[in-house]
């Protein structure tokens, strides 16, 4: 496979390690049930298709990557940086908890 | 034949071919003398010196000839070169004839021609399909020591050499925007058309000549031949700078989003590799876009011994005509369900060899054609077939059944089979994708290709001439205009008018003897009844159980009349009982052009320490620790075994001082406006109240609760950090802080840089340290324990003004410091060291000793940190902060986590003090039965304790702290010691920590 | 460094025990590659505070030019310069260390500076074949429609990590590795350029002796 790493250019997957489905989101703070914990920790999805995944590219810029991936085809989507994904989900939370509030 | 090689070439004729016969190639065969010229493969010079007996077949030791004339051969396999160059299997078609070549048939015992194994062919029941699983079932204790070597005596093919590889393989990459692969007509068009626009094309050729079956037929294309139309192309190819052509190159494999596979022969058509040359390389090629022109493989006929030699494909009886200049027989019949067949016959005839017969499966013949074989005394049978063939070790008749069922025999030395081509199917299906029956053409071609490939030519199931030129210029110009460049297909130049209609007879109706389907497995048609009648049906079962398809072919010639065979009788047609999967390589692949440069002590990269140079020149024994080259131990004059200089090691530095390289630790500095923040969460402990100028232990979980690592963390400012990680996780705990900073917390304004290849890092230990390191550190530091005190950390100058980092940290539990100076003072920094500590009579010590230390101390190390123990069970419960939020911070509190009765860290002392202890033993009651219930832990570290003079260790039992005193067993059924030991504390050294404060 | 260090506290190249000055490899010829080994020079990386880029951007413009480099390139005035390393991360190379000095001090509050001037080993690669041979342990694409000077490519050759860039069409590239691999990813170019044949210099400023 070849991943286009959005900073160094397509490269080899053999410089980026795996970690899997980017969807489960850390409940972070003190107040976090251990039920929700478990979830964030151990529940995946596994589908036969589009996989939202994080990637690191390891042997190059270190950069923490959502990749969009088919998992039957290999077939790549897109590949966004992490740290912006994260920024703009914790914006996205942010703005939700406002307009609750 | 005397001194001189032999100089007759009896079926070479006068004059043709791509053949040099200006340059005569000596070589031998089974230590015959034999010449041919060069250009030949090993098997045109053979066929030119009459040889056609050249293997054994794998189960049955029939005497096998040359098939083909390419890299589908599953016959002509032999050993060539010699020593530690010996290379089985190779095929003799793919091998370039070079002066002095030396082949070796295969697989015949004593000699090829004498052949005392052929008796397997009389018990050829014994060894039909599934005999593997049926015959030497029992009993079943004779597997090992008689059928096993008996099968592989018979049934192996080659010898592997057993000299290591003289030989070096290379690897590299190429990039480019149009791939083709094939170098015939179809490709040679693809890539001029791309190549004229600018286009970076790389051409791949498994050929040493570059032409496809342009080299092969008498063809023309715009007037001139076929060959010359290809050197012309080529000479283009050549000339365009964005253009390369990479012969004697097989692209074996193709995988995910335009990468590519291949190997190329470099030095293989030479007796040694040009000085500094490499054998092989191997390249992997990244496209934009891929022209699929591999072209085709001809189609055998199955009927009764249609191995034997001199039976060959048709295409390859022209290839050795009109390439090599080498008559196949001296009258020769051609049996062909295809017109070319005729066209065979007519090639046969202009070489100036005899044509005995034309048999041809379909009822009508072309007038013409009949005429034609007729004027030159040949036999022509029309709806008619090969029942089987007669001859000792060659072929010497057919038996031919005519229309109206009679047979009749006809003398015959050769004969070519026209049952026409399967495209080449393999590359585009590497990818888990099937190819389709096209029923027009009786073949499978290429379904969905992979993306940003297209197939052009034979391969594409597109067999004329003409069609091959028109196809492959299209796809080339397709594959250029898609990545960005301006590119038409010229008009294809005119060729002469040809026809390729065939009507496949997928088996000869009633066979005389053994109709083989896979020659390089033995695999015959009456195996392929077998396995349909006890059920083997699919094709993934079919193959497994006759072991259709298998081997260094890969089932090239053989796969489709397997199908076909079980086509008929299962009543379903050839689509529907589809192919197995293709997967890479293509073709056979060494494992040294994989290696590369990968080999002996290169097969992984080394770290060197900082130290590394003067711990060489001390005699220093060095360990492997991931990629680290670690000192061990060093050894001095008089010291018998590694056990007495550790234990000199270790007492050295609880009396005096020694100085041991830790620069294999991770070292990270972390820096930024919320880095305590961030460091709060990322560790269990608490370090808030860590001031400036301090340093303290720090350990990290996982997010499921387990401890990931150790390390310390020191505050050298008031937002920058130091940490340490273990040598073995230093990578781990890098990507895992990346991981917290940009994907869980990106919002902390942090920054990690790895500085573990800036400081070499240095353990000062013993209790001589201080006044050894006042000798280093530059003056105007004070370093005494009232201005220096344990963890305390400072930014220091030694040496005269060069800056280093200074820690008293102790992992030996001695008085210690760790210094960090700048690594290419690390050299001088340690030989400093160990002149400044002469007078206080310091050593250096390696990882053994280090290891004993720690374990006297009851540190958790690797052995401890192993993936699959918590903060508690190492001790450390009480550390964890209260108060704050940190990575592993609930899952930690699991029930099974905290159940009193897991095993937790304690010490144990053998109760006999000589009794040697080992890690590993698990621990049982006194009385109790070995079982896994009754297992109460493990020992995780052992060492000889200088201290204690006994053999100590600490490991996991449960309820450890609650149990010192009481007796155990720690029970080591591997190696077959059970030694009775004392549960204590795991600290068995200085318990007080006196030691570290002075 | 202070001229009173006695002699025992003299660096150690990055190279020293791995490369030697030479000309090894295939002999017919004239070298199809130039290895010059770089010691003495100054790195460090520096890491842009969270979004403090652009007040980086003005602290550096004095020192290295008008602008921070974008991902994937490098700015170079002689021998210093600013080479891209990862999102907001740059190496800082000068002729030695002590250009770099009072760099922390000039960029407090919008990056993080660390020294790395011995955290690598660097050569300078040229030659007819320097490209043909890079390649042979590079996935990137080095022909020049795809990377040309002032290029940076962070990867790994070997199963080990390197950072490199193009200095000039020749083409030249400047190679680090990180210092504890030095010695192993010597052995890897030795066998990548042994056919076209290379030759080792010392380049300015090295201690010659150490490498003959």
């Amino acid at each position: 496979m070849r991943i286009r790493c959005p900073f160094c250019g397509e490269r080899d997957n053999g410089e980026f390690s795996y970690l899997g489905d980017a969807a489960p989101r850390r409940p972070d703070g003190l107040d976090a049930s251990a039920a929700a914990m478990h979830d964030y920790v151990y529940l995946r999805d596994n589908p036969a298709g589009t996989l939202r995944e994080l990637w690191y590219h390891a042997a190059g810029c270190r950069s923490w990557l959502v990749v969009i991936r088919d998992t039957r085809t290999h077939a790549i989507e897109s590949v966004e940086p992490a740290r912006d994904v994260a920024r703009a989900r914790r914006a996205a939370t942010l703005t939700g908890r406002a307009d609750h509030a | 034949m005397g001194g001189g090689f032999g100089d007759t070439q009896p079926f070479r004729t006068a004059a043709g071919g791509l053949i040099d016969r200006n340059r005569p190639r000596d070589f031998t065969f089974d230590g015959r003398r034999l010449t041919g010229f060069h250009g030949d493969t090993l098997a045109s010079a053979l066929l030119a010196n009459g040889v056609r007996l050249v293997g054994r077949s794998f189960k049955y030791h029939r005497p096998r000839g040359i098939l083909s004339a390419g890299s589908e051969e599953p016959n002509a396999l032999v050993e060539l070169r010699s020593g530690a160059r010996r290379e089985p299997n190779t095929r003799a078609t793919m091998a370039e004839l070079y002066e002095g070549l030396e082949a070796t048939s295969q697989n015949r015992w004593p000699s090829l021609a004498v052949d005392a194994l052929s008796v397997n062919a009389l018990l050829s029941p014994v060894f039909a399909a599934g005999f593997y699983y049926k015959t030497f079932m029992w009993p079943a204790s004779l597997w090992e020591r008689l059928y096993e070597p008996m099968i592989r005596r018979a049934a192996g093919l080659g010898r592997a050499a057993d000299a290591p590889d003289p030989d070096t393989y290379d690897r590299a990459h190429a990039h480019c925007d149009v791939l083709v692969i094939g170098g015939g007509p179809a490709g040679l068009s693809a890539a001029l058309t791309a190549g004229r626009s600018g286009a970076r094309v790389i051409l791949v050729d498994e050929d040493f000549a570059t032409g496809g079956r342009l080299l092969a037929e008498r063809r023309e294309i715009g007037g001139a031949s076929g060959s010359e139309w290809a050197a012309r192309a080529v000479a283009e190819l050549e000339s365009l700078p964005e253009v390369r052509i990479l012969t004697r190159t097989t692209l074996f494999g193709v995988y995910d989003h335009g990468a590519y596979g291949a190997v190329e022969r470099v030095s293989d058509h030479l007796a040694v590799p040009a000085a500094h040359a490499p054998r092989q390389r191997l390249w992997r090629i990244v496209a934009r876009r891929a022209v699929l022109a591999a072209g085709a493989i001809e189609r055998p006929h199955v009927f009764g011994g249609n191995d034997r030699p001199g039976v060959m494909l048709a295409g390859a009886v022209r290839t050795y005509l009109n390439r090599y200049g080498v008559r196949p027989g001296h009258r020769s019949a051609v049996f062909t369900s295809s017109d070319d067949g005729w066209r065979t016959a007519a090639d046969i005839l202009a070489a100036g060899g005899g044509l005995a017969a034309v048999i041809d499966t379909r009822p009508s013949v072309p007038p013409a054609l009949r005429r034609m074989a007729e004027a030159a005394g040949a036999r022509v049978v029309a709806g008619g077939y090969v029942a089987g063939t007669k001859g000792h070790l060659g072929l010497s008749a057919i038996q031919v059944v005519d229309g109206y069922h009679s047979t009749e025999t006809i003398p015959c030395d050769g004969l070519a089979m026209a049952n026409g081509w399967n495209p080449v199917v393999h590359l585009d299906s590497h990818l888990s994708r099937r190819p389709v029956w096209d029923e027009a053409i009786h073949a499978f071609v290429p379904g969905t290709l992979p993306s940003g490939m297209q197939a052009a030519g034979a391969a594409a199931g597109r067999f004329t001439l003409a069609d091959c030129l028109e196809t492959g210029a299209r796809a080339g110009a397709e594959a250029a205009s898609e990545c960005g460049f301006t590119a038409t297909p010229e008009a294809a130049a005119k060729t002469d008018p040809e026809s390729v209609d065939h009507t496949p007879l997928w088996r000869a109706p009633k066979p005389r003897g053994k109709a083989f389907v896979d020659f390089q497995n033995d695999v015959a048609a009456s195996d392929v009844e077998l396995a349909h009648r006890e059920g083997f049906r699919a094709v993934e079962l079919l193959k497994r159980y006759t072991t259709l398809g298998m081997a260094t072919d890969q089932g090239k010639t053989s796969n489709l009349a397997g199908l076909s065979i079980m086509a008929e009788l299962t009543g379903k047609g050839i689509p529907s009982v589809g192919t197995t999967v293709f997967r890479p390589p293509f073709t056979p692949v060494a494992i040294g052009a994989f290696a590369g440069h990968h080999r002996g002590k290169d097969f992984r990269a080394t770290r060197h320490v900082p130290s590394h140079a003067w711990a060489e020149e001390n005699g220093c024994v060095f360990v492997e620790t991931g990629l680290w080259l670690r000192p061990a131990y060093f050894s001095r004059a008089g010291e018998t075994d590694w056990l007495d200089t550790v234990v000199r090691e270790v007492e050295t530095v609880r009396a005096r001082v020694g100085l041991c390289d830790v620069t294999t630790l991770g070292k990270i500095d972390i820096q930024g406006r919320d880095v305590l923040t961030f460091i709060e969460r990322v560790c269990a402990n608490p370090f808030a109240t860590l001031p400036v100028g301090k340093a303290r232990y720090a350990v990290l979980l996982r997010e499921d609760g387990f401890v990931m690592d150790d390390g310390t963390i020191a505050r050298l400012g008031e937002t920058h950090y130091v940490m340490t990680a273990s040598t073995a996780n230093a990578g781990r705990v890098m990507q895992h802080l990346e991981f917290c900073r940009q994907w869980l917390w990106p919002e902390l304004d942090v920054q990690l840089a790895s500085v573990s290849e800036q400081w070499a890092h240095y353990a000062v230990a013993g209790p001589r340290a201080r006044d050894t390191l006042r000798r280093i550190v530059d003056p105007g530091f004070d370093i005494s324990n009232e201005a220096f005190p344990f963890l305390a950390c400072a930014e220091v100058t030694v040496g005269g003004g060069i800056p280093a980092r200074l820690f008293r940290i102790s992992f030996s539990g001695e008085l210690a410091y760790e210094l960090a100076v700048p690594a290419a003072y690390g050299d001088a920094a340690w030989r400093a060291i160990m002149q400044a500590g002469l007078p206080y009579g310091i050593t250096a010590y390696g990882s053994e000793a280090l290891s004993v230390m720690r374990i006297e101390k009851g540190h958790a190390a690797g052995p401890e940190i192993n993936g699959q123990t918590t903060a508690r069970d190492l001790g450390l419960g009480g550390m964890l902060a209260k108060k704050k939020d940190y990575i592993g911070r609930l899952m930690k509190e699991r029930p099974a986590l905290v159940d009193p009765d897991r095993p937790v860290l304690a010490g144990f002392r053998p109760v006999d003090p000589s009794a040697r202890l080992r890690a590993g033993a698990h621990f049982l009651g006194r009385d109790a039965e070995p079982s896994l219930e009754a297992d109460e832990g493990v020992m995780t570290s052992v060492a000889y304790s200088p201290s204690l003079k006994t053999w100590i260790g600490i490991g996991l039992i449960r309820r450890g702290p609650e149990r010192h005193g009481e007796r155990v067993r720690a029970y080591d059924p591997v190696r077959g010691a059970e030694i009775e030991v004392e549960i204590c504390s795991a600290v068995f050294v200085d318990p007080r920590e006196e030691k570290l404060r002075v | 460094m202070s001229e009173a260090m006695t002699s025992l506290w003299r660096p150690r190249g990055a190279w020293e025990g791995a490369a030697r000055i030479g000309r090894p490899g295939a002999a017919a010829g004239p070298a199809g590659i130039r290895l010059s080994l770089r010691e003495g020079f100054g790195l460090a990386t520096l890491i842009a505070a969270d979004g403090k880029e652009g007040g980086l951007r003005t602290a550096l413009a004095d020192r290295f030019g008008p602008s921070l480099p974008e991902a994937g390139t490098a700015v170079f005035e002689g021998e210093t310069g600013l080479v891209w390393s990862a999102p907001g991360q740059w190496l800082a190379v000068a002729p030695s260390p002590r250009d770099l000095k009072g760099l922390p001090e000039a960029l407090r509050g919008v990056a993080a500076v660390t020294d790395q001037s011995d955290s690598r080993a660097l050569v300078r690669i040229s030659g007819a074949q320097a490209r043909a041979m890079l390649a042979k342990g590079v996935a990137v694409d080095l022909h020049p429609r795809a990377f040309g000077p002032g290029r940076v490519a962070v990867t790994s050759i070997a199963h080990i990590g390197v950072q490199f860039w193009q200095r000039d069409a020749g083409p030249t590239y400047d190679l680090t590795v990180a210092r504890s691999f030095a010695g192993s990813f010597w052995r890897w170019l030795e066998h990548a350029a042994a056919e076209f044949g290379y030759e080792i210099e010392a380049a300015e400023g090295a201690d010659q002796r150490r490498l003959k």
